[in-house]
């Protein structure tokens, strides 16, 4: 079964951790590396990815004629995703003992973060959903 | 370079599109699957996945002991992630038009559903370890 652990923060958390000494970053950075290391090695990584700052984030909607109507104004409370892992495991629980290695990922002065991860299970493609 | 374009929404709207009709439904998967089909054509499909339903979901944090911890309750007005795209496209004007070809995707009776597409890039600088 594949699921999909995703970190989410509010652009006020992204500020925040743009504000992280380069020894917490580095340290972080270096953590998460090792996790998907361990993941690659235990067989159930499938993709990791980060994404861009929430600052050059937009939603499309098509106009009338289908051509594209940009915004880029969100509310402050909105949760942008920040970057997600897609493992490979047996169990749900096996996922969940997973998203907690990420949430335990170093914070400033080399605390864990205690983030919260969501758990999703992934279906495959869009047509092959079968609402 | 390469988009991830972002599906989401609530669970009254998740329970709003489970409630179409089984003709609704299959329109909006015919459009999806022959822009999916147009796209690998153009070289500018990476993956496309969709995810269970946001009744599922967990929210996971470790403990001290490294043992998660699991919740299922969320505010009403959460938006869950519920599938994604990536494309890999000459420009952002072109991950935009693509974006806006899903929010076209038609709905009840036929009418796009003009949803909400999030358009986002991935990070590029990872500091090295």
């Amino acid at each position: 079964m594949k699921y999909i652990l995703m970190m989410h923060g509010k652009k006020a958390d992204w500020d925040e951790y743009t504000r992280w000494s380069k020894e917490d970053l580095q340290r972080n950075v270096d953590y998460m590396r090792s996790f998907s290391k361990e993941l690659n090695d235990g067989g159930v990584f499938v993709d990791t990815k980060g994404l861009a700052l929430p600052h050059e984030a937009k939603i499309v909607r098509a106009g009338q004629n289908g051509e594209p109507v940009t915004d880029g104004v969100f509310p402050e409370s909105k949760e942008f995703l920040a970057g997600y892992w897609v493992i490979d495991v047996e169990t749900p629980e096996q996922a969940y003992k997973i998203a907690a290695r990420a949430s335990a990922a170093p914070g400033p002065g080399g605390k864990p973060a205690n983030m919260p991860i969501e758990v999703r299970q992934v279906l495959g493609t869009h047509s092959d959903l079968g609402f | 370079m390469k988009y991830i374009l972002l599906m989401s929404g609530t669970k009254a709207g998740v329970d709003t599109y489970r409630a179409w009709s089984k003709k609704d439904i299959d329109g909006h998967m015919a459009v999806l699957a022959s822009l999916n089909r147009e796209l690998t054509e153009s070289g500018e499909f990476v993956v496309t996945q969709g995810l269970a339903g946001p009744h599922e979901a967990k929210l996971v944090r470790g403990l001290a002991d490294g043992m998660p911890v699991t919740d299922g309750i969320f505010p009403e007005s959460k938006e869950f992630l519920l599938g994604y795209w990536i494309i890999d496209v000459a420009t952002p004007e072109r991950a935009c038009e693509i974006a806006a070809r899903i929010s076209t995707a038609p709905g009840p009776g036929g009418i796009p559903t003009n949803m909400p597409i999030e358009v986002r890039q991935f990070a590029i600088h990872v500091p090295q370890s």
